[in-house]
């Protein structure tokens, strides 16, 4: 933890660097350094946390000595580790706050800095990792190792934050051109996969860009309802898992 | 004691290492080339949420390569090295984070060669349409287009904008003379004295302050040059009958170590073409 303090306060001096927006830099190196710490914390606590109490046989140990129902274990366990992320997510914004602070104080911006959009960029940031959790547990169920957690977490990652990117060039002339296979692919996996894109607020945090309260709770209901289904897959599939 | 022995072997031959290491390092040339950058769809399929920082390393990247060629004296000269990767880094960043000003500001400073005028002022027509608030875009997309490209109904549009967002009668000033055609060197130096009080990095300040100044002694000769005509009716043939005729006083000096010259229109021009001269290397 004091790495990542340490990290944060080079930031107001490497905001220095940028030419014309400091202060916007310096928002953008802590959400960016925000969300790359919750990203790994999101993938190896939630890849790892379940398979290694299987690897362990403490879930055995637990399940079978106790009424705990499985499904009481695996939410218990989910919820333990989302909190984890979410405390973290407070403790980040807090020094990415005191970062951007000292900088709009050093280099005064030129426009006013919306602090309410800075929140609401790391809330959803960490509403988004905590459904990223939800599906590293759903990949933990029916995994015997740690591979597919991880690595299948890390993929997901990374294709539902493009998937937004894909649809919109394949709404343009280009894409326009693209085979109706591909097409079809690329549509089943832009409505399957969780639409990460949506919990992107940085650029609003970023450059004061108005956020739509309407929107904001879209997406929450979104994030909310998607983890509630990977819950309840994850749920079911532990619930007929063999455990040695 | 065997993993100590190999332990401490592996110690003394890191230190024995670590001097010619990195002295091969320090001496490497820094940073040669911009290199190569994807385009930006791959880009932003592969950084998942970190577009904006992936932006700011591209233009800190540009930007390092650009001080260090500041620091060479080899801006301004008539071919900037790598100067396609650095445009085209450029304009990948615009695309990751099209909100970044620091993108159009520095691609505006590019544009002293003349060339890629057009291009430029394509990706300040870009950002135009995310950076809704900023007069900064419409005022450098307005002299682009009087200044290089002589499209003056586009300049007066631009500095319509540029006024209207601003609320600074400057803009619609400038957009007036351009509508006109009139006092181009003047206005470059109205522009140049805006962006060195509104510039913080000393690379770029300082190459705005040399054709700010080389611009001021070109405007002192046009004045001359204008009054010598209305004297007598006639241009000057050379820069010399100012001198004698008392029009001009004080030497004329070229920053870029050129020499004022007057054309046959009566242009006032320099032999540096105001680039300066890339340092010698041996």
């Amino acid at each position: 933890m004091l790495l990542v303090a340490f990290l944060f306060l080079f930031i107001p001096s490497a905001s220095s660097f940028s030419m014309r927006q400091v202060t916007q830099l310096a928002i953008t190196l802590s959400l960016s350094l925000t969300s790359f710490l919750l990203l790994l914390l999101a993938v190896f606590l939630g890849g790892t946390s379940l398979w290694k109490d299987m690897e362990r046989r403490y879930s055995h140990s637990v399940l079978g000595g106790t009424p705990i129902s499985r499904t009481s274990y695996i939410l218990g366990k989910y919820f333990g580790v989302s909190m984890f992320v979410m405390l973290t997510a407070l403790l980040l914004g807090i020094l990415s706050s005191v970062s951007i602070w000292y900088t709009a104080t050093a280099y005064p911006p030129d426009s006013q800095l919306l602090w309410l959009n800075i929140l609401f960029a790391v809330f959803f940031d960490a509403l988004k990792y905590v459904l990223l959790v939800a599906v590293a547990f759903l990949l933990s169920t029916v995994s015997t190792s740690f591979f597919l957690p991880i690595f299948g977490t890390i993929t997901i990652f990374l294709a539902s934050s493009a998937t937004q990117e894909v649809y919109n060039y394949l709404q343009t002339d280009q894409g326009s051109q693209v085979s109706a296979g591909i097409k079809s692919t690329a549509l089943f996996f832009y409505y399957i996969l969780p639409n990460f894109s949506a919990f992107d607020l940085k650029a609003n945090a970023i450059y004061s860009l108005p956020l739509d309260p309407g929107v904001l709770l879209l997406t929450f209901c979104y994030g909310v309802v998607y983890i509630t289904i990977l819950l309840t897959s994850a749920s079911l599939l532990f619930a007929r898992r063999e455990l040695l | 004691m065997k993993s100590v022995v190999v332990l401490a072997t592996s110690i003394a031959f890191y230190t024995a290492l670590l001097i010619p290491f990195t002295r091969h390092l320090q001496e490497k040339p820094f940073l040669e080339k911009v290199g190569y950058v994807p385009q930006p769809f791959i880009i932003k399929a592969m950084v998942g949420d970190q577009k904006n920082s992936v932006a700011a390393g591209l233009m800190f990247r540009v930007l390092v390569y650009f001080g260090t060629l500041v620091e060479k004296n080899k801006i301004n000269s008539v071919s900037l090295p790598d100067d396609s990767a650095m445009r085209a880094t450029l304009v990948t960043a615009s695309r990751l984070d099209p909100y970044n000003m620091d993108t159009y500001y520095f691609a505006q400073s590019l544009i002293w060669d003349g060339k890629k005028v057009r291009e430029t002022t394509e990706l300040l027509e870009y950002g135009m349409r995310f950076r809704d608030w900023d007069f900064y875009l419409p005022f450098f997309a307005g002299f682009n287009s009087a200044f290089f490209l002589k499209d003056y109904a586009a300049a007066a549009t631009h500095y319509a904008t540029a006024a209207r967002l601003s609320g600074s009668d400057l803009f619609s000033r400038l957009a007036s003379r351009y509508m006109h055609e009139a006092d181009q060197t003047q206005v470059a130096i109205d522009y140049l004295a805006a962006m060195i009080k509104s510039s913080r990095n000393e690379a770029i300040k300082k190459s705005f302050e040399v054709r700010h100044a080389a611009l001021l002694e070109t405007r002192r000769i046009e004045l001359a040059r204008d009054r010598f005509r209305v004297m007598f009716g006639h241009l000057p043939a050379s820069i010399d009958e100012l001198y004698k005729q008392g029009l001009l006083t004080g030497p004329v000096t070229d920053p870029y170590g050129g020499k004022f010259y007057l054309e046959p229109d009566g242009a006032v021009r320099s032999t540096s073409k105001f680039a300066a001269k890339p340092e010698k290397t041996d």
